[in-house]
This record gives structure tokens, sequence and C-alpha cells, in this order.
């Protein structure tokens, strides 16, 4: 239990590193702090200007890094489950990946490649965490699946509306670090991630009184909202010159619908799993023949 | 003997006269402003609590300076075309860009490729200097330290190349790099000058980092003319 808590919040603690990683870009702070690992040679520099942005974003980032090194080693000790505990490798890595990443868009000034393979990893790592405090709660530990004859479509309508969901965050992630290009498909495929969700809501409100039922409402609601962000940041973006794009409603509008997208996306990984755990396809369509009992030495 | 040092005494006094003579033009002139003058707009410098104290009544946007008699301040004009492939040696004195007041001083300047940069950090607060060359290589330098100097050079022309302050934003300059010494950046009074011209047929352009760029040919004649010109930009 004390496990899964501590999951939970460090999913928190990475979805708070996010909104820093976001305002770092929005307020154009990436090389405020021109060396790395330490910022002008110190452990606390003065936190004036872009410093402030960057600087916090690093000390979010040191956190959730020695908190993951936590929740990998508590997973060896307390979890039973060997690939869980391979997971809490697979995160503890990622994050170090990340950090290093980090460092190399500083020292190398900002590389577009690098700069949106490292907000992607981001929101990899964040769906990671998401999932491993899934993995430790007992809404998965005590799941007795359903069988379900929909359950195959509904898990395959949740799995690639989740896919769609992180190609438009790479395509995201593009747009912020190239200043713009790739912004046309953005939006396109802002519609059409939208349509996959509502469909996906609509499929799981005919599950009365299931489980998925709550998280699935909380995804449209996100996805409703971030059509109206995504529309904000354009307007800001289209309307305002250079010289205002780090103004605080530029910035605002940029930073939350990148950390919207963040939980659009985990919210996807979380039901798409939970559709795993909590249904089953019926007997026959698992392709187990139930034959009649033979009826044998029936004794007139 | 001391008859034969005496003429190349003479030889050399003479050839150094006939060469300066022969880049003696000077071009003049003035940079017009047409139009409505922007209204002053106030910097922002709450984002460092040191750059507010050194400004206590404010300070205004320097991007569009309009002088009191209508000419505009901070053009960079220069000699585009016309030079051919004539090698200008780099000076070995530096450049100086300083950050003071937090802001950068001057705002536009030109330099030689392979001159020395020198930037200065005159403030007591913290600085960096993130230089955007198209053409040179980047640099991105942290200047922590009141009155510490770093020196860099760029190695390929270029118009105009753009540097930054990545901790306080409102912070911009431009430089231009060029492999020549006739450049000028008009002043208080909207006046440039580009001394030392060799003759020949020019293109002089003028850039503003609002207003875009003109361009005007200018012909030199004589090694010792002096020729006066304008260049005009309008409000947008």
């Amino acid at each position: 239990m004390w496990l899964n808590r501590f999951s939970r919040f460090l999913a928190f603690a990475t979805f708070l590193l996010i909104i820093a990683g976001g305002l770092v870009t929005s307020t154009g702070s990436g090389l405020s702090v021109p060396d790395w690992p330490l910022s002008y040679g110190q452990f606390m520099p003065p936190m004036i200007g872009g410093i402030r942005f960057e600087h916090s974003h690093r000390l979010i980032a040191g956190s959730v890094g020695i908190m993951t090194l936590v929740l990998m080693l508590w997973l060896f000790r307390a979890e039973k489950r060997v690939w869980l505990r391979r997971l809490g490798i697979v995160a503890f890595g990622g994050v170090v990946f990340q950090a290093i990443l980090g460092g190399i868009t500083v020292i190398f000034l900002l590389p577009t490649f690098v700069s949106v393979f490292h907000a992607c990893l981001a929101q990899t790592f964040f769906c990671l965490i998401v999932a491993i405090a899934l993995f430790t709660s007992q809404l998965w530990t005590d799941a007795m699946p359903v069988e379900s004859e929909q359950a195959s479509q509904l898990r395959r309508l949740l799995l690639t509306t989740t896919a769609l969901i992180y190609l438009q965050l790479i395509l995201g992630a593009i747009v912020r670090h190239t200043a713009g290009r790739g912004v046309g498909l953005h939006v396109l495929m802002a519609f059409v991630v939208f349509i996959r969700i509502v469909l996906s809501v609509s499929s799981v409100m005919k599950l009365p009184g299931h489980p998925l039922q709550t998280p699935a409402l909380f995804w449209g609601f996100l996805a409703i909202i971030q059509i109206f962000l995504g529309l904000g940041a354009l307007a800001m973006r289209i309307m305002l010159g250079e010289s205002m794009r780090q103004g605080t409603g530029a910035v605002f509008f940029a930073t939350a619908h990148q950390a919207t997208g963040a939980l659009i996306l985990a919210t996807g990984v979380y039901l798409t799993l939970l559709s795993f755990r909590l249904f089953k396809e019926p007997a026959s369509q698992r392709g187990i023949s139930l034959k009649p009992v033979k009826e044998c030495c029936v004794q007139d | 003997m001391k008859k034969d040092h005496l003429i190349a005494v003479f030889m050399i006094i003479l050839s150094t006269v006939l060469i300066s003579s022969a880049y003696a033009a000077t071009v003049t002139g003035k940079v017009a402003f047409e139009g409505t003058a922007p209204a002053p707009e106030s910097l922002a410098m709450d984002a460092d609590p040191n750059c507010q104290m050194m400004h206590p009544d404010g300070v205004n946007m320097d991007d569009v300076v309009v002088n009191s008699n209508g000419t505009l301040k901070n053009v960079f004009i220069y000699v585009k075309e016309g030079l051919g492939n004539q090698n200008f040696e780099a000076p070995k004195d530096p450049v100086v860009f300083d950050q003071k007041g937090c802001q950068y001083h001057p705002r536009i300047l030109g330099v030689q490729v392979n001159q020395p940069f020198e930037i200065v950090n005159s403030d007591s607060t913290l600085h960096n200097v993130h230089a955007l060359p198209g053409k040179s290589a980047q640099f991105n330098v942290g200047m922590p330290i009141q009155g510490m100097k770093i020196r860099k050079t760029f190695t390929t022309p270029e118009v105009m190349v753009k540097i930054k302050c990545e901790v306080h934003p409102w912070m911009n300059a431009y430089v231009g790099v060029l492999n020549h010494p006739f450049f000028s950046v008009s002043g208080d009074d909207g006046n440039f000058q580009i001394k030392n011209l060799p003759p020949g047929q020019y293109v002089l352009e003028a850039w503003h980092e609002k207003y875009g760029a003109v361009t005007q040919p200018v012909t030199i004649a004589a090694a010792d003319e002096t020729k006066d010109i304008a260049f005009s930009f309008k409000a947008s």
C-alpha cells in the first residue's frame, strides 16, 4: 500500500516536472544556464530571469531522479513480480538518460533533435511511472477479469487512440522546438484525436457502473479543455510579435497545453492497461471450444 | 650613405601619404525617419531586482529610437557591394561590447572578421551572452562576475548576428560582421560616416532591426571625395 502511495506521489512529482520543463521552453529559458550539471559553477545560482525556470526544472528533476531510485530499490525489496522489478530498473535508467539529454541540450545549444527527444522521453517516463503506480494498486492486484464480448474491440480502440495521442505529442514537441514547423498537421491531428477520444469514452460508458467510467469521463473532459488550450496557444502565436511570445498569456497557454497533453496521454495509457486487466474475451472468442460432456457409462 | 637614408625615408613617407590618400574618400549622411515615432514602451525588468534597482525611474525599450531631429538612431550602414575581392586585415584592437544597466552597449555595432570581440560585464548581476550567427560558430557564455571580460571572434561575414541574454529576455543586440572596415552606425543625431573608401562604384545598405534594409548606389570618383547621401525609413 505504501509502495503504491509512493508511486502515485512520484507520478504527481513527475507531472510537476513536466510543467517545469514546459515553462523552460515557453519562457525561452533553456539556455539561461550555460553550464551543466552545475549552474554557473554552483549548486544554487541567483534565481533571476530565466535562471528561475531552468534551475527550478533541474532541482525538480533531481528530486524525481532520487525518488525513482528509491522506487526501483523498493520494488526490488518488496515486489514479487519480476517483470515489475525490471520496470523499476527501466524507469531509473530512463530518468538518468533524460538527465543526460537535458545536459546535452544545454551544452550543444538546444539541437532540435535532442530537444524534441528530451520532450518525448519526458512524456514516456511519466506514462511509465503512472503505469507502475497502477500495477502496484489494489485495483490491479485484486482485479478479477470479467468476460466481455466487447473486450477485444474496446482494447483495440483504447490502444490505437493512445498511440495516436503519443504521435500527436511528438508533433507538438516538433512544433514547440522548431518555431512552428508542422503546426498545420498538429492541428489536423488534434481533431482526429479528439474524435477518437469521444468514441472511446462513449464505448466505455456503455459498460454500466464499470471502474473505467470515471477515468474515461476525465479523459473526455481533458480532451475538451485541450482543444481550447491549443487554440489559445495558436492564437497567441499568430497574434503576438516575437517579443511578446514570452508574455504571461502566451506562456500560460503553451505550457498548459503541453501539460494537459501529458495528462491525456497518461490517462490513455491507464485506461488501455486497465482494459487488458479487467476484461477478458468470452471463452468462445478465445478459441476454447466447450464440447458437450460425453455420456459415459450410464447403466440402464 | 646619409643621403641614401634620407631618400629612403622620404620615399617611405611619400608612399604612405599616397596610399593614405588613395583611401581618403568619405561617405557621410543622415538616416531620416518618416511618420509618427512609436510611443516609448517601458522595459519590464522585474525578472531581476538588480536590474530594476539600476533604473529607479524606469527605462524605455531601445529597439526603435527616433531622435529629436526626426532621424533614426541605431541604423547599421555598410558597403554591401563594390569592394570585389579586396582583403582588409582585421584590426588587433577589440570592439568592446558592454553589459551595463542590464542593457547592451552598443545595441548595434560592427566588427571585422577575426577582429577580437570583447564582451564585458559591467553590472553587479550575472548575464549570459548568446550569439546566434548563422555562418560562424554560436556561443553561449555565462558572465556571473562584475568586471569579467571574454573575447570571441566571428569567422564569417554576416549581416546581422543577433546577440541576446538568456537570463534577461529584453536584452538584445545586433552585430554586423564584415570582412572590411567600411561601416558605421547612425548616432543620436542620425548621422553616419564611412571613411577611407577607395574610389569605385558601391552599393551601400542601411539596416534597421525593425524597419528592414534599404540600399543605395554610391560612386566615389576621386580619392579624396566626400559624398553625402541620405537614407529614409518609414514608420510601419
